[in-house]
């Protein structure tokens, strides 16, 4: 029970950091993702194909190199005292800002040109017209793709482990290692599971709300 | 005075000639239909009268006034083309009613944004509202739709859709009404009630021009016809000499081939 008790604290402190890195990445990555996809969409191709580039960078590379390069990268160049959790941060708001970038393109995208139309001869500015017309849309559509991202990112959190982040999993990690159990691997399963869990029902609440209307 | 005047337009898709220098104008209160076979240009003239598409050469001139002129539509800013847009009521084949606002809603939003452009909307912000809403019911309730102001576009019918659209572009109380194929998306059944509620604009004198395929509400409500073929205006004339009487070979052609 002692036991029980010492790694469920572990676990819980693990907790702490995995649900920062996951509220800090979706605070950056939520208003920087916006601002990439109007820059793939952008008419000047200066902005739009450098743009395009870095999405195709980061979507083609896996996340774990990429928290690997931000990591360790700046130490290889000779500079010291690169704070490991701000390495993880960078990596994750850029990746997932890539990721985002795309699902809002899409959503706005798929909005039919006839909105804008429409729109425009009732007189409305393009601000009124994204704001008071497109925006709502474009959120019911992108609602299930983000519900996707937001689970991928619970479980990606996991990965900070490889840079040294005392995350959920580096702390049943320890707890194996040092205890010499396995139970506390698949104990940390349990935390994943819950997170995604409430998310999920967020997620689905959410998607019943905005249910009032079709199309 | 003609309230419009459209001079010499000319519109290029890339390399097709959508509207080769088509001219004519309207009086005030005159019903105008533009008939001609899909592709012929009736839709772009529409939509450049508007702005929608902005034409590459040639003058629109409403009450006397050039409010747009092709050699120099890309001096013309955003908010001027706004502001020159609000002159004409626009209604589409495909509605493009707004999905997440109700019927009312749908009419009221853009008279209640515009509204916050007024000098004195602080103060009045409530009596204006208000006006506003009673101003979008009565147009409900007259096209019909009196018990329609809380449904969603996706709740009612395409003909509900399409009258709550017009009264949506009414609710500007706009010069001249544009309707492109109002009900081209609708089932036969369904079109009768949306060309009573244009039919009743009609008579309380609206200034419209009406693209459309149906030849006899064209006849019966238009005060002129305008048959247009390949991007020109082939044939215009009083609706009795249009139908009865067709002078150009292309238009007994295409009347022949309709009324099969």
């Amino acid at each position: 029970m002692q036991l029980f008790t010492k790694v469920t604290m572990s676990l819980l402190e693990g907790l702490g950091t995995t649900l920062k890195i996951f509220s800090l990445t979706l605070i950056m990555a939520l208003p920087l993702g916006l601002l990439i996809s109007l820059g793939s969409m952008s008419k000047f191709k200066v902005i739009k194909y450098p743009v395009k580039t870095l999405i195709w960078i980061i979507r083609g590379t896996p996340l774990m190199l990429q928290l690997i390069v931000f990591g360790l990268g700046p130490g290889l160049l000779g500079i010291r005292g690169m704070n490991m959790f701000v390495a993880v941060i960078i990596a994750f708001v850029l990746n997932y800002a890539c990721y985002f970038a795309e699902i809002f393109r899409g959503g706005i995208e798929s909005i039919p040109k006839g909105q804008y139309e429409a729109g425009a001869v009732l007189g409305l500015t393009k601000t009124q017209v994204f704001f008071k017309v497109v925006l709502l849309q474009v959120i019911k559509r992108i609602i299930p793709p983000m519900g996707n991202e937001f689970l991928t990112l619970v479980k990606d959190t996991s990965l900070a482990n490889t840079i040294m982040i005392y995350e959920i999993t580096w702390n049943a990690k320890r707890m194996m290692n040092s205890e010499h159990i396995l139970w506390p691997l698949f104990y940390s399963g349990v935390f994943y599971l819950a997170l995604c869990g409430i998310l999920t029902l967020i997620f689905n609440h959410l998607e019943k709300k905005l249910d009032y209307y079709k199309g | 005075m003609a309230i419009l005047e459209v001079k010499n337009i000319k519109k290029n898709f890339g390399k097709t000639e959508v509207l080769k220098d088509v001219s004519f104008k309207m009086e005030k209160g005159e019903v105008v239909s533009i008939i001609g076979s899909s592709g012929s240009g009736k839709t772009t003239l529409l939509r450049c009268i508007n702005f929608l598409e902005k034409a590459d050469k040639g003058q629109i001139v409403l009450n006397g006034e050039v409010i747009f002129d092709g050699e120099e539509h890309k001096k013309m800013s955003n908010e001027e083309i706004r502001k020159k847009q609000l002159n004409f009521g626009f209604v589409f084949q495909s509605f493009n009613l707004f999905p997440q606002y109700s019927a009312l809603e749908n009419v009221t939003l853009a008279p209640k944004l515009l509204a916050k452009e007024r000098e004195d909307f602080k103060q009045n912000k409530a009596e204006i509202y208000r006006e506003i809403e009673e101003n979008a019911k009565r147009l409900l309730n007259s096209a019909g739709l009196g018990e329609k102001y809380d449904s969603y576009p996706c709740q009612l019918s395409g003909g509900q859709q399409q009258r709550v659209a017009i009264c949506r572009a009414l609710a500007l109380n706009p010069e001249i009404m544009l309707f492109d194929e109002p009900t081209s998306a609708l089932d036969p059944e369904i079109t009768n009630e949306v060309l009573k509620v244009i039919k009743s604009l009609a008579d309380d004198n609206m200034t419209m021009i009406i693209v459309t395929h149906e030849m006899a509400f064209a006849r019966g409500v238009s005060d002129r016809v305008i048959f247009m073929d390949n991007g020109v205006i082939a044939e215009e004339g009083k609706p009795e000499e249009i139908f009865t009487n067709p002078k150009s070979k292309r238009l007994q052609e295409f009347l022949s081939n309709v009324r099969m």
